[in-house]
């Protein structure tokens, strides 16, 4: 630490580096030039538009709440609330959970440990068309690889992409695919924290493995694993490619999520304020998420 | 002195980049959806040799620029529609210069301002809208002015597996195919087809669709005088003949009369393989079809390969949807040298149109159409009457692609069963009328 009194006090020529300077300013600058021109801006741009009746190319009347009663009108958008809804409870659960488990099984210092880490994050690195161009290879009927394993036993493969009880499901089996290597790294990164002495201790206590995973490992990771479902509820909210790659939000919008519902309003049809409104909606949802990682962890620091 | 240097630098550079566009050929950039396939014809310039719309589409434009050096054509490919895309390009001040839209939906763009009129231009290169057929015509013009070089029409055809049809006892004594008259003759051959056969009557794209299923209504309203879109502002859905046709359509869906969970490039796989009897696809797969028929142990070799109009079910008028294809410009302030180079481009399609027409669209030209060569190719004989069955929506019905999506899903969810009849058409009518009444 400096001791920037005592410094003063021997050299009274030296600049005090730690007062307040307008050029220190030009170090944020950049940062900040982009932050108010590609968030903030947009984030109340977004709030004006809600509240007009706006197309692409040109915004009409002040409407107040015109777009949201519209909205909530809309059974379309209601069901796509839903959707999201049913996606996050499909998929962050499992990925909290299998993230963990593959972190347990992964947890050593062998050289299979380390290319089963690096296979299971590889598919993290692909891009969502890429995902679901490979999704749809599998689902895909009469031709898919799921079809020809159902077809080897002689059964038919369930539709995935187009069943509407199960084209969700298709949809999350893709998605915890695809997202499963973030959980897994940071339940690792966790793991590795945990002091070897407590695991020494809880030896010399005849404590058996499932006491000591009981007793031990899960309650020093809990945080990370409140870390992991907001991260992974904030990220699923926003649920867009894989839906409109595989099954364009069909059969009877039973896949359609709220940013594709905001898609389709605001880019297919033109009406800009209907989809801003929907996204000021989604906006609070994924605030309330937020919000909770914050109030949550801050609970835990205290404790 | 490194201050004077970079200072130095920078005027060069800037002086090179300044004079460059003197030297360089004249940029055009082109958009256009019909798919990529440069692994077969990227380099082609041969445009007999290509088959398909993906395959001429790309060798004419090769053509052309083989054919002007001066002018440096940038193909952006897109997919089908591309208006989503577009849509943000113009928004963005970012449009190409000449992009493929539907004359569906020209009136979006062009009731935004956003389209060059292109009378003047066309008429500097010796097009005139006299030389259009009468369908394109009407589909290129908006308020008086053509928004759009149109390229052809299309619709929708019965495509025909003949072996299959043969085994079904589905031949007329003349080796025609025989094709239902009434909604009860549909499901009474299907039957038939299907317990001789062994496979469904019709293949169909029904998995995550809303197109296929939108142009089966509006042909089937059509052949009822149903005038839904009396006003273009507020349609009628929920009425006696929308529920007839849906209630066919779910009638061969619940009597396995046709292929389910396919996707589009799923269906043509089937079709091309031998899995069904129908497949409902547009003119725009008769040149690729016919190609496959001629080819010697594939599914359409076997018993030849047939195409027709949809059959005439219903006692009013003889029509079918149809919508057509055209290059529009962007309005935009351009060289003389730019505009110029995007009439040649123009112009070279309306002279190449007959290449164009070898898909299996008709072609937009009276020329191309009435000619001995249009003529001559194969299945023109049975397909050339939609020419005049060919019936689009009313020019003034905005957003005809977001209407399409909407009447898709909801006869999706009717015919697989997910909702009930009158409660989709309930819902279509309500939905689209909400859209159109916010435009």
């Amino acid at each position: 630490m400096a001791d920037p009194v005592n410094g003063n006090a021997r050299r009274a020529e030296s600049v005090d580096i730690y007062a307040p300077q307008w050029r220190n300013f030009l170090f944020v600058a950049p940062y900040l030039f982009i932050f108010a021109a590609f968030l903030v801006f947009p984030l109340f741009w977004g709030i004006w538009l809600s509240f007009h009746k706006a197309d692409t190319f040109s915004s009409g009347p002040f409407i107040g709440f015109g777009n949201y009663a519209r909205l909530f009108r809309d059974g379309i958008f209601l069901q796509s609330i839903w959707n999201t809804f049913y996606f996050v409870f499909l998929t962050v659960p499992a990925l909290a959970l299998i993230g963990l488990f593959l972190a347990l099984c992964l947890n050593r210092q062998t050289r299979s440990a380390a290319v089963l880490r690096t296979l299971f994050f590889s598919s993290s690195v692909l891009s969502v068309t890429i995902v679901t161009l490979i999704w749809r290879i599998v689902y895909i009927p009469d031709m898919g690889l799921l079809s020809m394993i159902y077809g080897f036993f002689g059964a038919k493969a369930p539709a995935f992409l187009s069943d509407p009880d199960i084209a969700m499901i298709g949809i999350a089996i893709a998605t915890i695919w695809w997202c499963i290597g973030l959980p897994m790294m940071l339940f690792l990164s966790a793991l590795q924290q945990i002091p070897q002495d407590i695991y020494e201790a809880a030896a010399l206590d005849n404590a058996n493995r499932w006491q000591t995973l009981r007793s031990i490992t899960l309650p020093s990771i809990k945080r990370t694993f409140v870390l992991v479902v907001i991260i992974q509820i904030v990220f699923q909210f926003q649920l867009f490619g894989q839906a409109w790659l595989m099954t364009k939000g069909g059969p009877n919008n039973l896949t359609k999520p709220i940013v594709l519902y905001i898609y389709n309003t605001a880019f297919q049809r033109w009406d800009i304020g209907l989809g801003a409104a929907a996204s000021e909606i989604l906006f609070l949802l994924i605030l309330v998420a937020a919000m909770a990682q914050f109030l949550l962890t801050r609970r835990k620091a205290d404790a | 002195m490194t201050l004077r240097k970079l200072f130095l630098a920078t005027i060069s550079a800037a002086t090179v980049m300044m004079a460059s566009p003197s030297f360089a050929a004249t940029e055009l950039q082109v958009q256009r959806f019909f798919g990529a396939c440069d692994a077969d014809f990227g380099k082609n310039t041969d445009v007999s040799k290509a088959v398909g719309e993906c395959g001429i589409i790309t060798s004419l434009i090769n053509k052309f620029a083989a054919d002007n050096p001066d002018i440096k054509v940038n193909v952006t490919t897109v997919e089908w529609p591309g208006y989503d895309q577009l849509t943000a390009q113009f928004a963005s001040g970012d449009a190409p210069d000449i992009v493929t839209i539907h004359e569906s939906a020209l009136s979006d763009y062009q009731s935004k301002g956003l389209l060059l009129p292109l009378d003047d231009l066309l008429k500097t290169v010796g097009v005139t809208p006299d030389q259009f057929t009468g369908a394109a015509k009407e589909g290129a013009t908006k308020d008086g002015k053509i928004y759009g070089l149109p390229i052809d029409n299309w619709t929708m055809l019965y495509h025909i597996n003949m072996d299959l049809f043969k085994q079904a006892g589905l031949v007329n004594a003349d080796g025609t195919p025989m094709l239902p008259k009434s909604p009860e003759e549909v499901l009474a051959q299907a039957e038939q087809f299907k317990q001789k056969t062994g496979k469904p009557y019709f293949v169909q794209n029904l998995a995550n669709e809303t197109a296929l299923f939108t142009r089966n209504l509006y042909t089937y309203l059509f052949q009822q005088n149903s005038d839904f879109f009396a006003d273009p502002k507020k349609v009628k859905f929920n009425t006696p003949e929308a529920k007839k046709v849906v209630e066919m359509y779910k009638a061969i869906y619940d009597k396995d009369y046709t292929t389910k969970n396919l996707d589009y490039a799923g269906a043509i796989n089937a079709f091309l393989a031998g899995e069904g009897g129908v497949q409902l696809n547009g003119t725009w797969v008769v040149g690729d079809y016919n190609a496959q028929s001629e080819k010697p142990g594939t599914a359409l070799n076997k018993g030849g390969y047939a195409v027709y109009p949809y059959p005439q079910l219903f006692s009013g008028a003889k029509a079918q949807y149809a919508d057509g294809h055209t290059w529009a410009v962007s309005k935009k302030d351009r060289s003389p040298e730019q505009t110029a180079a995007i009439g040649k481009f123009l112009k070279f399609f309306a002279d190449n149109d007959f290449e164009w027409s070898r898909t299996g669209h008709l072609p937009a030209y009276k020329a191309v159409i009435d000619s001995a060569k249009f003529k001559a190719l194969p299945h023109r004989d049975t397909i050339s009457a939609v020419a005049t069955l060919g019936k689009p929506l009313p020019s003034q019905v905005q957003r005809q692609f977001a209407i399409q999506d909407i009447v898709g899903e909801e006869m999706s969810a009717a015919i697989s069963g997910q909702k009930p009849v009158d409660k989709a058409l309930a819902d279509m009518e309500s939905r689209v009328n909400e859209l159109l009444a916010n435009l």
